[in-house]
């Protein structure tokens, strides 16, 4: 697995491609009547502004010299009419794309946070957190205005473009020549920046991912890094990765700052060479006074859209480098997903098979090889076995965290039919199991609702009960807001063993068909744990079991305790029918014992 | 402004000497750009209209000197902003980080990381923004309006009295605007934390979010702040389209001002014809700045609303900090006691008068029912909160007159909840103690019975483990951790919960390693089974966080208490008459 760190830059797999243009112009394209609209409301408003050009040389020409107050006043007001209009016009566009380039934000994160929720738990194990984050907030954030007002604005300014060469190759073309001849040495220049631009633009956004990567990490981190005096390290590490923030950053900025640079300069090389040849031909009395000032005028107003034209470019080529990274996120293969014409699980009997399972986290490693297991309906299984010999795994693909490599996993279903896991919705088939993982994250809100998460419409009694049967109720009652209590990612206030209660709590709540206790009760006193087993011992009846555990003193009662190493069943049977085997287990529990 | 005021005081000497040179570079080269158009007044009317080509060649290199020194210079300008504003957000990256990894646990219990993270990259790189490119903007603008307003002053007083009539009423909208748009910045700015709080904590837990299939429930959740976020965005742009026509009528009464009223004046004599071509040539050098103001304000409150989420942070002082009067320990003998320690968190009390004592070189256990202060006693120990009332004393001297980094440094602990960070499991384990070599890491994982399945992976002690060791069982972190925290070669060793995840096997060959370990040191372990601390010296049994038993092993079986009904129930015997 490439696993990736924080000062690790991630290599972008595929080259600047159009088709993350044409990608992002699928965002856009839903909004194509508003921009239209908007399109079409900015040409108005530039008519009614061209026109206020045509009404002051009215005035200055006409009324002035004749003294025509009458006629000034007149103008006067047709010209605040103008501006109105224009006011107008733009103020609606203004909020038309606003609304658009909010809304194609909205999307983008929409549809990547979207693809987030499928992707296998090995995206999220090779790469640090806060490089996942910067995508989906500040990323996002950066492409907005480039994707909405960016497209309108170089429409218009290429309308723009489109307006002036023709009126200026309809007053001289000879003139009008000259004036474009700077275009292609400035199109030349952009040409050979765009590679450097492109390139610093990329390690800019890499240096500026790793920094929020370590940032995240040290956040999360902060109490180990405080209780190991580890800061000034780590500080170090942070001036390391801001020093190539700031370095990759002005190496940035110097190249694309020099865009604008030409471009202004080109504008005047071309109106020095443009008087000059107008003069030299004036000489020959070929141009005449009127058309050589005009085209003075033409030069700032072909050149200014262009200057703006190679702005926008300047940032499209700085946002095109976080564009890439989000299509990047959104193109990860989703390696679980329903199949084609999954279908729902109907209700499960907890009947389970595992035929011939063959499982490895990578190419070329095996966890278990032909596994085969069946499990009765209400069957209390127990796994154990030594730390990493695969115990978690059979759980884990069980919920189809993972695809076998080989074999298959059915369930029975209470229709009588048999269902592949692979075959039905991911959805539905781990909503009728309850999973209790090893680490028990806690979201920020209060504790009701993080026992809620196991399922959404449950009742305050219900979720109350639920905390009684595992123990937990005892705690909350005490706290200082009860089940309203605030708590956090950190736990703030909450000890590992309550935690793990309340995973518990909210495990149970879910009233699933098939329940897996991964090492639930690990951080839990003896004490609390019986308790807590007879709490459940109600809830646990008709419903399938999983559980690993290493204190084998909590499973003995199991049904069938399966002992799990070299990739699969070594020993099957009940606590005493393995204890008279004298086997693997005998032996592990009778050491257990002893230490004890 | 506060928040500028701060700002400056973060930058260093070289930053306000660059930032003066570029504020100076922009005042000046805003009044060039009136120069050319003034040049080509000259141009029209010595050369095109007289006819005359001789002085076209020179006016025209004044010219192009004119543009190629002021966009050359701007080109400057702008490097010597970047610069600083690098410069400074480098060094507020630095002291904020700093910041923050020294903030007490507290701090870090009411704060989330997602907001921190905000606070960090957006915040700051508006700062970065109000460096390189705002204050530029408002000196370009003040001084293109001043310039221009001068210029037309020595020309006609009057007309340019009528034109700056408008500078009052642009100063009253821009405090009205200011004032109405500055909550809904905050607002927005409070709308992108929680949505950055969501997004990293569907993260973080995107494994509890798989196993109860709550994907469809997290991105609606993810929605409504998503939606929130843009909502609030969209406040703003209302808010601000509703003062825009205002704004730009102002601005465009300039050119109607100049154009109709200085036509009338024309008719009244005040000015000729020549002048007024003045005025309406670089009316525009009036009206641009005015339209740039509303960018102006929003980008002003914008930058004030992060600046002052970055003052927080900045300001914001622990209050667990080495005291002033300190006290300088070369070494840790591990000598601990526990004076009548109570400690209340939240207003409830964790620990309740907690007394007992450590000789270096002992082990001390702790054992009792969830909830009920174990690790609370560890973290006061560290110093990681201060107690309410007693004293906590490490070699006779209370941990308050420690010095933090001396305290903490002699200290190893194996935390129950085991953070592992993205690095190589060698960096991992030298996580406290980058001084070791490679062969003392081997030794230490040896030690925590780890060497061997490290050696198994796929790249043994260089292999990358992901954030929390995704990919790892929980007993083979647990072991990394126990490595981890050897590695200090502590002078007290704390092992919280740390072989809750191993089979007995693993644990009692690690309790073998533990008795030979190559330095000396006073060891704490808290732990749920009798098998992990009954060779203690002293048993400490605490409920509700109080010690209600203290002893030997053998002494607390005797006791029949809850020592020995926790063991009864490991060991399967019977447990009636026991203290239940």
């Amino acid at each position: 697995m490439a696993r990736n760190k924080f000062d690790q830059d991630e290599v972008l797999e595929s080259p600047f491609q159009w088709k993350h243009l044409k990608r992002a112009f699928q965002y856009i394209r839903r909004h194509r009547t508003q921009m239209l609209l908007a399109l079409g409301l900015s040409i108005l408003a530039s008519i009614a502004s061209l026109y206020t050009p045509k009404i002051m040389e009215w005035v200055l020409d006409e009324a002035v010299p004749n003294k025509d107050v009458q006629a000034l006043l007149h103008w006067a007001v047709i010209f605040t009419v103008l501006i109105a209009i224009s006011i107008v016009f733009t103020l609606i566009r203004s909020r038309i794309m606003a609304y658009v380039s909010q809304e194609i934000i909205y999307d983008i994160r929409k549809d990547l946070f979207h693809h987030l929720q499928k992707l296998p738990f090995s995206y999220y194990d090779s790469r640090p957190a806060g490089k996942i984050l910067v995508r989906v907030i500040n990323y996002v954030n950066s492409v907005s205005d480039i994707l909405s007002n960016g497209i309108i604005n170089s429409i218009l300014e290429i309308i723009n473009i489109a307006v002036i060469v023709v009126f200026m190759f309809s007053l001289d073309v000879t003139l009008a020549s000259v004036i474009i001849a700077g275009l292609p040495i400035f199109i030349a220049i952009v040409w050979i920046l765009k590679p450097r631009q492109r390139k610093a633009w990329q390690m800019q956004s890499n240096k500026n991912s790793n920094y929020n990567a370590y940032l995240a990490e040290s956040i999360d981190g902060v109490r180990l890094s405080q209780i190991f005096a580890r800061q000034e390290e780590n500080c170090s590490i942070m001036k390391r990765l801001a020093e190539a923030c700031r370095v990759a950053w002005m190496r940035a900025i110097y190249v694309s700052n020099a865009v604008w640079l030409s471009s202004e300069t080109l504008t005047q090389i071309v109106f020095t060479f443009l008087y000059i040849a107008g003069v030299y031909w004036m000489g020959g009395k070929i141009v005449s006074f009127g058309v050589i000032l005009a085209m003075g005028s033409y030069v700032s107003r072909f050149w200014q859209p262009i200057t703006n034209l190679a702005n926008i470019y300047n940032s499209f080529v700085n946002n095109i480098a976080y564009l890439e990274r989000i299509f990047e996120t959104m193109d990860e293969p989703v390696e679980v997903a329903d199949a084609p014409g999954a279908t729902q699980l109907p209700p499960l009997t907890g009947e389970v098979c595992f035929d011939h399972v063959n499982f490895g986290y990578e190419e070329g490693q095996t966890v278990l090889q032909d596994l085969n297991l069946h499990v009765r309906p209400g069957e209390r299984i127990a796994l154990v076995g030594p730390t990493g010999a695969g115990k978690s795994t059979v759980v884990n693909l069980l919920c189809r965290f993972y695809n076998l490599r080989g074999g298959k996993i059915t369930l029975k279903c209470a229709d009588g039919s048999e269902q592949d896991i692979s075959q039905v919705t991911l959805e539905s088939l781990r909503s009728q199991l309850g999973i209790m993982l090893q680490d028990s994250f806690i979201f920020s809100g209060d504790i009701l609702s993080n026992i809620r998460y196991g399922r959404l419409d449950a009742t305050e009694e219900e979720i109350i009960a639920a905390s009684k049967a595992v123990c937990a109720h005892e705690f909350i009652d005490q706290m200082p807001m009860r089940y309203q209590t605030p708590v956090n990612e950190r736990g703030s206030g909450l000890s590992q063993g309550q935690k793990q209660l309340i995973a518990f709590a909210r495990t149970l709540l879910s009233d699933p068909k098939i329940l897996i206790l991964d090492e639930a009760t690990s951080s839990i006193d003896t004490k609390t744990e019986r308790l807590l087993q007879q709490g459940i011992e109600a809830l646990l009846k008709g419903r399938t079991s999983f559980i690993i555990a290493h204190r084998l003193s909590t499973i003995k009662s199991c049904d069938r305790i399966l002992f799990i190493g070299d990739g699969g069943i070594l020993e099957a049977g009940n606590h005493e029918e393995l204890m008279a085997k004298k086997g693997r287990y005998y032996e592990l529990y009778t050491a257990q014992m002893q230490a004890a | 402004m506060q928040p500028i005021r701060w700002l400056w005081g973060c930058a260093d000497k070289k930053s306000h000497v660059r930032i003066i040179a570029a504020l100076v570079i922009s005042a000046v080269t805003s009044l060039m750009l009136l120069v050319n158009p003034s040049l080509t007044a000259t141009l029209v009317d010595e050369v095109i209209i007289a006819e005359n080509p001789e002085p076209l060649l020179g006016i025209l290199a004044v010219m192009l000197i004119v543009k190629l020194v002021r966009e050359g210079t701007r080109y400057l300008m702008i490097v010597l902003l970047e610069t600083a504003s690098q410069n400074t957000v480098y060094d507020l990256r630095r002291i904020l980080f700093a910041k923050l990894q020294f903030q007490d646990t507290r701090f870090f219990d009411r704060n989330r990381t997602g907001d921190l993270m905000t606070r960090m990259s957006a915040d700051l790189d508006w700062c970065r923004h109000f460096i390189s490119y705002m204050d530029y903007a408002v000196v370009d603008c003040v001084f293109m309006f001043l310039g221009t307003l001068i210029l037309f002053f020595c020309i006609s007083w009057k007309l340019t009295l009528c034109l700056a009539v408008v500078t009052p009423i642009l100063m009253l909208i821009t405090k009205l605007y200011s004032g109405k748009v500055r909550p809904l910045f905050v607002a927005m700015r409070e709308r992108l934390s929680e949505m950055n709080t969501a997004a990293q904590e569907n993260i973080a837990g995107n494994r509890v979010v798989r196993a109860f299939a709550r994907e469809k429930y997290e991105e609606e959740a993810f929605e409504r702040r998503n939606a929130a976020f843009r909502d609030s965005q969209l406040a703003i742009n209302k808010m601000w389209l509703s003062f825009y026509p205002f704004i730009e009528l102002l601005a465009n009464s300039m050119t109607v001002i100049t154009v109709f009223l200085g036509g009338f004046f024309i008719i009244l004599g005040e000015i000729t014809p020549g002048e007024l071509t003045i005025f309406t040539q670089l009316s525009w050098a009036l009206s641009n700045p005015m339209r740039q103001l509303g960018n102006l304000i929003n980008d002003t409150q914008r930058f004030a609303t992060s600046a002052t989420k970055v003052m927080e942070l900045y300001y914001g002082r622990p209050h667990i900090a080495d005291r002033s009067d300190a006290v300088d320990h070369a070494d840790m003998q591990g000598a601990i006691a526990f004076k009548n320690v109570t400690f209340h968190f939240d207003r409830q009390e964790v620990l309740h008068d907690i007394s007992f004592e450590v000789k270096p070189g002992q082990t001390l256990a702790i054992m009792g029912p969830t909830g009920s202060g174990k690790t609370t006693v560890i973290n006061l120990l560290a110093r990681c909160y201060d107690v309410s009332s007693g004293v906590v004393e490490v070699d006779g001297c209370d941990v308050k007159s420690w010095k933090l980094q001396q305290l903490r440094g002699h200290l190893g602990v194996a935390t129950q909840d085991v953070f592992l960070f993205s690095d190589t499991v060698e960096g991992n384990i030298a996580f406290g103690n980058q001084s070791l070599t490679e062969e003392q890491v081997h030794d230490y994982a040896r030690i925590a019975d780890a060497d061997e399945f490290i050696r198994k992976l796929s790249d043994g002690y260089d292999t990358l483990i992901g954030e929390r060791g995704v990919g790892l069982s929980g007993g083979q972190k647990q072991r990394i951790a126990l490595a981890r925290a050897l590695a200090m070669e502590p002078r007290i060793l704390i092992m919280d919960d740390t072989t809750s995840a191993l089979d007995s096997e693993t644990e009692r060959y690690i309790q073998e390693q533990l008795r030979h370990l190559p330095f000396p040191c006073t060891k704490i372990i808290i732990g749920q089974r009798i098998s992990a601390v009954k060779d203690a010296d002293q048993i400490l049994i605490l409920q509700d966080g109080k010690i209600t038993e203290r002893g030997t092993h053998e002494e607390l079986l005797k006791n029949r208490g809850y020592y020995w009904e926790t063991y009864a129930l490991q060991n399967d015997l019977p447990v009636e008459g026991g203290a239940a």
